[in-house]
């Protein structure tokens, strides 16, 4: 008899869990995607391209042809090179280890990295200090990329201009460093002739006390000469209302491990790329949640589009970005009254009653209030760096008056830094012909400087940086690219890596740290502090004594070598603290700037949105646009990869009528008039992309891509936002009667624009026919994995609130029918045995994971996983072994044949890998035995064994497996230009040239594979690290039996970085493991347990933590469950509930 | 009507079917044979650019292997001596012998001599010698008697099965800690009464091992593996990753 296996029915009874708006519709594109492993046509080289039968005749033609030149059968002849002089610490073929630190925008985070014989392959996080803890973010892990990047600056180059065609051309001629040095000299005496009245520098942000010491030094011997700090994500205006607000070099320091309830106002606190991985740790510190009865913090987020801290947030308000001041003045309002806070009422007095704002829910505004007023002292307030003046000072004052200064919101004094100039300063004097010298260190200003930088004098037009750094007669840019502003410059030089110099950098909580060079510059590469002791005419310094004298100056105690040795060895030094300021709000002050500056622009329309400029989470401000692991992330929320886009509500598309990939036309029109008089319009043509949970009325775009020039990896991704900046609104541009006329969003091409046609890679853009959808534009092709890998709601992530897991703390047992199972599944295949001493698994806890990607490029650095390129990412060929779920969650059906969509849907993360099935599904249908389970419980791959046959994939239940349909290690990838064709140069292979580039060799791990075309892998559970920890224990017992590892001294990459601890890996077999520790809460569910895969990792079910007393509390986290809602009483039919069933 | 075939084409089929199975069956085994490891590999002695002559280093002179195979315990690669380490004693020691040359030279430059390489695994396989002499198993049971050759060459075949002959049943090579890198050791040497009163004897053994007159190769490993807890791997993971 025939037994059909069926799943257990869905019990979808209230929320339901989908990944993107197709799989919400049941679309056919998304059906495709769900019911096979591997997209349909992935196999296949289709379209344009290559027919598969026709490229295997041409490879059996050649493959014949390859037979009559057989010249030896015999191995190559290889060498053994040893040192000819030992080396200190080093032993062929053994990682060191050294403390070092990336500089950041925020502060540094201390790192410890791996170096094998002098290259360094990994970083991680300085487990010693706290500011890392051990842990790293995305950028950390993939800045070694950078350091490999063949495209990087590698010559010194002096800019001619050339005439070619009757054109005028900027040409970089490559010089040597002698050259430079020779300009240097000149320029010197050019300097001093004027005490440095013409010299100006340009800087990126960056602590560093020894640039600092140099920085003043310079300001010594040239006096009169200018220092000034841009980064386009960096405001002036958040550091602004602290030294308002709590005196002169004031920082603030969130102490978010004191705060019961924290509102977070447009402010992605979450967001680990900023650098804070303290305040992350803090926070994640009170959301997990280890039993029933603990206790845990509440999030309230207000923002526009959906951020990670919106997807972690237990109450989520929709608010476009401008009306963040009319909410936080209404909030202000509301506590000011209740508090009797004189301090707030004061503040907050004199600012008039915003006109047109958007009408908030007055019940949500006043249970929020109340629920902070009810734990003064243990609440806190979040105000997002890129919000006015204003924001700030109520923010602080509504803190103050919450009585939070000084127990969540502690305030330091920050080391007192002399006077820095920005870039609006600066370029008012290029343009009045004052600069005659100016060093552009790092950045790219020509590419990201605010449009409209200064007003001419005689014009009384605005003019852009481009036309103001021509009028500078010297120009030194070090740069890691040769961009743009290289192009306009007098002088590239290329600049060091931070792995490849000496330095020094601050965190964000200003302990001193030692960034140590671990490889000489490859390509001969200049540091900053190298070039501004160069201005300084003095002699080149190798070794690290600049860093020394401004480290013998902090006054370490004790002898000053051994200080020197420690600080090295450690990465960071403890004497140098910063002090605590006591905390007192300056109300006057704030009372009296909040007056003048305040204005609060109108709500915006569907016909006039506001357009907000975001940080990418993938490519920060532009800085990674050339890291091909960065781009190839998908994006956190939108999963985009490769590209930027305008992201927006289904409702704003609908009223567009556009779908996600239609190219729309931003246009704003300024009040300022260029010379002709006419006011100025700025236009953007950018693809759209609908992002449920996003603001109606809104439009936000990332920054940092459509650079024109920069690396092969950069270039031609994504669309500029810094082409809609200007100085007076750098994050965001909405209609106000000030400095914005008019934004529109058009589908419709203007006069100047002409309709871009769509490149001819294959969309995976939706193409279901909207009723209208405009067209005019056409289309783009975007890479959005949001549907790879998807599989059908098996109840894969599950939640509930604290209220309800209090209620039933066995809950998780009960969503996908795992109660009803059997105590022993039944199996008809003998099962590996499982002898090992010690067995691997792992734990995700899915109530403190934020989905900040940080382990997919961990995973990626440590397991030497190649990039696709954009084009195979869309064709669902993306190697990444990890991968981020991101679930959107809401509560009731919508039909969308009306156009309904979820507004406001929740966001669950969930990293998904190989699961590590002891009855493994792939190892059963392998004809091969590739993939077999080892003694202790790993599912392992034998690359060498694998024949390509795609059955593994095929059958595996979690769809973790990936297969290089290209040899993506030694061949080039991506378009290129041949004659007149754009090909991709995947598809001709053969004709490519073979071998990866050298620097590229130089990060792989030794101690992986790295694997070639046609070959099946995945997640190993770091099996190498498994290994090196093995043979240490065996080498470490010698003559002795005690080969254990000891419990929990080493852990896969992914859970290493981990920012919050939310992956765990070790010995499941030892019950002292943190790994069983977690499995023993009653949280813990295994996916598909009813298949009896018996996986190794499994998840603890995520607890929200919502307010009761809130409008929104019944439908958040509760719906999964299938349960009676609380609020209303009304019982869910699950008949009722199912979604509609389409004909 | 006239005959087409003559007669002798009667057995003609069968002929050519037997010929054509020796054939077949020749070039099976050849290629069986001749791709081997065993085949392609043992033996290989390439030349290298100073005759280094092990005998006399180890055989006449005594020196250890970890003398210039420094980090052989430490390290999963046992690596070559540096120039350093060779002119440790040819600053003295022969220090005009022509055949030296390229060492001098290197000496001098700063450049490495380049040795030809002679054991080589694929990429795809991850060999750790620390995790080997370690844990009782000498130089000798994958270089063969080094100390004897006055020209390296490629002693035993490499190969996977090789490898997993000693992984099933390590007590066939196991011997004493102490006796790792001494190339010519014999288990006859090991005096029963000392070795039980020092390793003991594995618990199912039955009489007592340290009255015997000799002890086998494999009482010697059996012991050892069970006291030192000896479980090699015959997982891919074990050294494929």
């Amino acid at each position: 008899m025939k037994r059909v296996f069926e799943h257990p029915a869905e019990k979808l009874t209230g929320k339901r869990y989908w990944r993107s708006l197709n799989e919400f519709s049941d679309t056919p594109e998304f059906r495709g995607w769900l019911e096979r492993e591997f997209p349909s046509g992935a196999a296949q080289l289709n379209g344009d391209e290559w027919s598969r039968r026709g490229f295997l005749k041409l490879m059996g033609a050649s493959m014949a042809l390859a037979g009559f030149g057989l010249t030896s059968c015999r191995r190559p002849e290889m060498h053994l090179v040893p040192f000819s002089k030992s080396v200190e610490w080093t032993i062929p073929g053994k990682a060191l280890y050294y403390a070092t630190a990336m500089p950041r925008r925020t502060g540094a985070i201390p790192l410890i990295a791996a170096t094998v014989d002098g290259r360094p392959i990994k970083l991680e996080g300085n487990p010693l200090h706290p500011a890392s803890g051990g842990a790293t973010d995305a950028f950390a892990q993939a800045s070694l990329l950078d350091l490999y990047d063949p495209a990087r600056a590698k010559r010194f180059a002096e800019v001619k201009e050339k005439e070619e065609n009757g054109e005028k051309k900027r040409v970089l001629e490559t010089r040597d460093r002698a050259a430079f040095e020779k300009y240097l000299a000149d320029l010197q005496t050019k300097i001093a002739a004027d005490g440095g009245a013409g010299l100006a520098f340009l800087s990126e942000e960056v602590h560093s006390p020894t640039r600092e010491r140099l920085r003043t030094k310079l300001q010594e011997k040239y006096p009169k000469m200018r220092w000034c700090v841009y980064d386009p994500l960096l405001t002036e205006a958040q550091s602004f209302a602290t030294q308002l607000s709590f005196g002169d070099n004031a920082r603030l320091v969130p102490r978010l491990e004191r705060a019961d309830v924290v509102l977070a106002i447009d402010s992605d606190f979450l967001d680990c790329g900023e650098g804070d991985l303290a305040g992350i740790r803090a926070f994640s510190s009170r959301r997990r949640i280890g039993e029933a009865k603990e206790t845990m913090n509440r999030l309230y987020t207000v923002e526009n589009c959906f951020t990670l801290t919106g997807a972690m947030a237990d109450h989520r308000m929709r608010c476009p970005a401008s009306q963040i001041p009319a909410f936080t003045r209404a909030l202000a309002g509301k506590i000011a009254i209740a508090t009797k806070d004189q301090g707030l009422a004061s503040t907050i007095a004199t600012l008039s009653e915003p006109v047109n704002a958007m009408q908030f829910d007055d019940a949500w505004l006043t249970e929020c209030a109340n629920d902070l007023m009810a734990k003064p002292g243990a609440s806190l307030v979040l105000a997002g760096p890129h919000q006015p003046v204003v924001v700030q000072l109520m923010v602080y004052a509504i803190n103050s008056a919450l009585k939070n200064v000084g127990a969540t919101l502690v305030i330091r004094e920050f080391i007192k830094t002399p006077k820095t100039n920005s870039i609006l300063q600066l370029a008012g004097e290029m343009n009045s012909g004052r600069i005659k010298q100016l060093f552009i260190l790092g950045g790219d200003p020509v590419y990201n400087a605010p449009k409209g930088i200064t007003i001419d004098k005689d014009t009384k037009a605005p003019v852009d940086w481009t036309d103001l750094q021509k009028k500078v007669p010297d120009v030194v840019r070090l740069g890691y690219y040769e961009d743009a502003t290289s192009e306009l410059s007098t002088w590239q030089v290329p600049s060091a890596h931070y792995l490849e110099s000496w330095s020094d950098a601050l965190t964000n909580d200003g302990a001193y740290l030692a960034i140590q060079p671990m490889i000489l510059p490859l390509f001969g590469g200049m540091s900053e502090l190298d070039l501004m002791n160069a201005v300084l005419g003095n002699a080149k310094v190798d070794g690290p004594e600049l860093v020394q004298e401004t480290f013998r100056a902090t006054a370490p105690p004790g002898d000053f070598q051994t200080a020197w040795t420690q600080l090295l060895r450690d990465g960071f030094a403890t004497h140098v603290a910063l002090k605590e300021k006591p905390p007192t709000f300056n109300s006057n002050n704030a009372g009296g700037v909040a007056h003048t500056l305040w204005t609060s622009a109108p709500n915006p329309t569907l016909d006039a949105p506001e357009i907000v400029l975001t940080r990418s989470y993938n490519i920060d401000d532009g800085r990674y646009i050339n890291n091909g692991w960065l781009q190839e992330l998908p994006d956190p929320i939108t999963k985009l990869t490769w590209d930027n886009a305008a992201l927006m509500s289904p409702a704003m598309a609908k009223h567009l009528g556009v779908e996600t990939g239609d190219l729309i036309n931003i246009a704003v029109t300024e009040t300022t008039k260029d010379t002709n008089g006419k006011n100025i319009r700025r236009e953007l043509v950018i693809a759209a992309l609908i992002s449920p949970g996003h603001a109606d009325n809104s439009i936000s775009i990332a920054l940092g891509y459509g650079r024109k020039r920069t690396g092969p990896i950069g270039e031609e991704a994504g669309f500029n936002g810094f082409l809609l900046r200007n100085s007076s609104n750098p994050h965001f541009i909405a209609v106000d009667s000030k400095t914005v006329e008019s934004v529109s969003v058009t589908t419709a091409p203007t006069e100047k624009q002409p309709a871009s046609p769509s490149p001819g890679a294959p969309s995976a853009a939706p193409t279901t026919p909207p009723k209208v959808r405009a067209h005019t534009l056409g289309s783009y092709a975007l890479s959005i994995t949001q549907d790879h890998w998807s599989i059908e709601g098996r109840g894969l992530v599950r939640e509930a609130s604290l209220e309800h897991y209090r209620e039933d703390p066995e809950f998780v047992k009960k969503i996908a029918g795992d109660e009803e199972l059997p105590a022993r599944l039944p199996s008809i295949y003998s099962h590996p045995p499982l002898t090992a001493e010690q067995q691997w698994g792992m734990s995700v806890d899915l109530n403190v994971c934020t989905g900040c990607s940080a382990c997919i490029i961990a995973c990626q650095a440590e397991n030497n996983i190649p990039i696709v390129g954009k084009l195979q990412v869309g064709h669902g060929r993306a190697m990444h072994w990890l991968r981020l779920d991101r679930y959107y969650a809401s509560e009731k059906p919508f039909n969308q044949d009306l156009g309904e969509y979820p507004e406001n849907p929740e966001i669950v993360h969930e990293p998904m890998m190989c699961q590590h099935c002891e009855n493994a599904p792939c190892e059963t249908v392998c004809p091969v035995n590739a993939t077999v389970h080892s003694e202790d419980g790993l599912n392992v791959m034998a690359y060498n064994r694998c024949i390509g046959t795609r059955y593994c994939a095929n059958n595996c239940p979690f769809k973790v497996r990936r297969f290089n349909f290209f040899d993506y290690n030694q061949r080039p990838m991506g378009k290129k230009k041949v004659g007149p064709l754009e090909v991709y140069q995947e598809y001709i292979a053969p004709f490519t040239e073979k071998g990866a580039p050298d620097t590229t060799k130089l990060q792989k791990n030794p101690n992986v594979t790295v694997r070639m075309r046609g070959v099946m892998e995945k997640c190993t559970y770091c099996v190498q690290r498994i290994e090196e920890a093995k043979i240490a224990a065996h080498v470490k017992a010698g003559a002795s039996p005690n080969t254990r590892i000891p419990t929990d001294s080493f852990t896969s990459a992914c859970a290493q970085v981990c920012p919050t601890g939310a992956i765990v890996f070790g010995d499941v077999k030892d019950p002292e493991s943190k790994v069983s520790k977690m499995k023993m809460q009653d949280r813990n569910y295994r996916l598909l347990e009813y298949l009896n895969v018996n996986t190794r990792t499994s998840y603890l079910a995520r607890i929200r933590n919502p307010n009761p007393k809130m409008p929104d509390a019944n439908r958040i986290a509760v719906a999964s469950l299938g349960h009676e809602s609380h609020e209303n009483g009304a019982k869910h039919e699950p008949a009722e509930m199912k979604p509609e069933e389409k004909p | 009507m006239a005959n087409f075939f003559p007669r002798w084409t009667n057995w003609l089929p069968l002929k050519i079917a037997i010929c054509g199975g020796v054939i077949v069956c020749g070039l099976t085994g050849a290629t069986w044979y001749y791709v081997t490891p065993k085949y392609t590999r043992v033996g290989y002695t390439p030349v290298q650019p100073v005759p280094f002559p092990h005998d006399i280093h180890v055989s006449q002179l005594g020196m250890d292997c970890r003398y210039c195979h420094s980090f052989v315990d430490v390290a999963a690669h046992s690596n070559l001596p540096n120039t350093q380490t060779c002119m440790a004693c040819h600053t003295q020691v022969q220090k005009d012998n022509p055949k030296l040359e390229p060492v001098r030279a290197s000496w001098k430059s700063g450049q490495p001599v380049e040795w030809v390489q002679l054991h080589r695994t694929p990429d795809y396989v991850f060999y750790n010698h620390a995790a080997h002499v370690n844990r009782g198993i000498s130089c000798a049971s994958c270089h063969g008697q080094i100390n004897h050759m006055s020209v390296v060459r490629h002693a035993k075949p490499h190969s996977m099965a090789w490898c997993l002959e000693c992984h099933r049943h390590p007590e066939n090579f196991l011997r004493p800690e102490t006796q790792i890198t001494n190339m010519d050791w014999k288990p006859d040497w090991e005096k029963p009464a000392e070795f039980v009163a020092k390793y003991g004897q594995p618990k199912d053994a039955t009489d007592d091992w340290s009255k015997k007159e000799k002890l086998t190769q494999q009482e010697i490993g059996l012991t050892l593996k069970e006291r030192w807890n000896i479980q090699p791997t015959v997982n891919c993971q074990g050294c494929h990753r």
